[in-house]
């Protein structure tokens, strides 16, 4: 009997030296509780004046064509023309940049000082700063526009808060719906074009209303 | 004696080595052997591989969900921002923190994609792709892919084209298929990742005057197989919803990449 209850205090002691061995499994249990605190801290920075639907919720870094690491929350100051597009793309995002670049011809040089353009990239693996610096040079973009990539995830939330619909293909390129989106100056969408060559005459007026408030 | 107690030492050593093994690869989760996957409407040259990985072996309850709602509490009913999440969030609980206690083992629904999205993140996992879920789901009890049984197939279609009952059944109240995975089919639809991608307009072709929601496709095993009327509907599915709708019986769960040694690019 003694034996017994000696074997079983010895099982138990081996137990206890093997699970403080397991200090992996708890850092790994810290790690966890870690995303959740730090969602709350990126949370508190966001100020309280930002309406619930607002893109400025998104907590996401981008980069920027300039090398500059900002939050979607800096594009505050303006009216923003913005789509998703990447920039290997050959068939429709020359199309929508053009697109873009129309609705921009049409504004007065006063108009577009409250006016910034704000192209997003589906394509996070490709499209680097310098890709992007590129790519602006090659369109003639000028400095009221901005290219911005980010991580693979950030991406398909901003695609899914824009309801963009974004397949990567085994080619490497993406099937993607074609959207122009005007974002005002709290990160509300207020208007949406869907669709390549439509009359922007929607996008437009909206850009002018948003411009009289 | 001595002896005696080192070889119960050993003994119980292992038992706890090998216990703490499994407990880590295996908890809560089924391996699953990665593989080809050929998305609905895509030829062949669009097959997808997918690397082995470990899902849940149930959906996300609402006992869980609760448990993650308490120490993210910007999640929680009254608190989500409207961006994240509709109207509809969570609206079968009483409150932030309450529910009909009839439910806490039923799946939890009425989830938007960011909300799963977070509480896989919180548990070190991340929302299934479109094709690691098809290639699970074409298991049934005893084979990985009975995507060419008609019993099966019908079994999956009985179910789609019911309505859900008001109260869902407890997780684990359908079958356990061929990977130890419960619940596939029969109890709830689920959020994929990339559930966004269900889009058949080529980019070639440019677009067209469609509108976005009108957009179907996606990915399922029973892309050549016409008769397969339940993947269609899943895909119907997904390329109706939006990130932040909350759907009475949509729920979710979660999986992990199975680590190789081969050092991963982040």
């Amino acid at each position: 009997m003694k034996n017994l209850i000696n074997s079983f205090i010895v099982c138990l002691g081996s137990f206890i030296i093997v699970a403080c061995h397991d200090g992996k499994k708890t850092e790994n249990d810290l790690e966890e509780k870690e995303c959740c605190k730090k969602e709350t801290n990126t949370n508190v920075e966001i100020s309280n004046e930002i309406p619930e639907e607002s893109l400025f919720n998104l907590t996401s870094d981008w980069e920027t064509q300039e090398n500059k690491v900002v939050k979607i929350q800096s594009f505050q100051n303006k009216i923003t023309i913005a789509a998703m597009v990447f920039t290997h793309c050959e068939g429709a995002c020359p199309r929508i940049v053009a697109d873009i670049q129309r609705i921009e011809k049409s504004f007065t040089p006063e108009e577009l000082k409250s006016i910034q353009f704000l192209l997003i990239s589906m394509d996070p693996e490709r499209d680097t700063p310098e890709r992007c610096r590129e790519f602006a040079k090659e369109y003639q973009l000028n400095t009221n526009w901005t290219l911005i990539s980010s991580s693979e995830d950030a991406t398909i939330e901003m695609a899914n808060v824009l309801n963009v619909k974004v397949k990567k293909l085994s080619s490497g390129g993406f099937d993607h719906s074609n959207t122009i989106h005007v974002i005002n100056q709290q990160g509300l969408i207020t208007y949406q074009q869907n669709g390549l060559e439509q009359e922007p005459e929607g996008t437009i007026e909206s850009v002018r209303n948003l411009l009289k408030k | 004696m001595k002896l005696k107690h080192l070889i119960l030492i050993l003994t119980c050593i292992s038992f706890k080595t090998i216990f703490s093994q499994e407990k880590d690869e295996f908890n809560g989760m089924a391996l699953i052997k990665g593989g080809e996957y050929l998305p609905l409407y895509s030829s062949d040259s669009q097959k997808v591989f997918v690397k082995s990985f470990y899902m849940d072996i149930y959906p996300i309850t609402n006992i869980d969900y609760l448990s993650f709602i308490k120490s993210n509490s910007t999640w929680a009913k009254s608190k989500i921002k409207r961006i994240f999440a509709d109207s509809l969030y969570l609206k079968h609980w009483v409150s932030d923190t309450v529910f009909n206690i009839n439910i806490s083992k039923s799946p939890v629904v009425n989830v938007s994609w960011f909300a799963a999205k977070k509480y896989c993140e919180c548990q070190g996992k991340r929302l299934p792709t479109n094709a690691e879920w098809e290639i699970v789901a074409k298991s049934n009890q005893t084979q990985a892919d009975a995507s060419k049984s008609k019993e099966f197939n019908q079994w999956v279609l009985n179910w789609v084209t019911k309505h859900s009952p008001a109260t869902l059944p407890n997780v684990g109240s359908t079958f356990k298929n061929y990977y130890g995975v419960y619940d596939m089919h029969g109890l709830v639809w689920e959020w994929t990742y990339d559930f966004n991608n269900a889009l058949t307009t080529g980019e070639s072709r440019g677009n067209s005057s469609l509108d976005n929601t009108f957009f179907c496709g996606g990915g399922s095993f029973g892309s050549k197989d016409l008769n397969n009327y339940a993947s269609f509907m899943r895909f119907a599915m997904r390329s109706s919803v939006k990130a932040k709708y909350s759907v009475q019986n949509l729920g979710f769960r979660c999986v992990k990449t199975k680590k190789t040694k081969k050092i991963v690019k982040e």
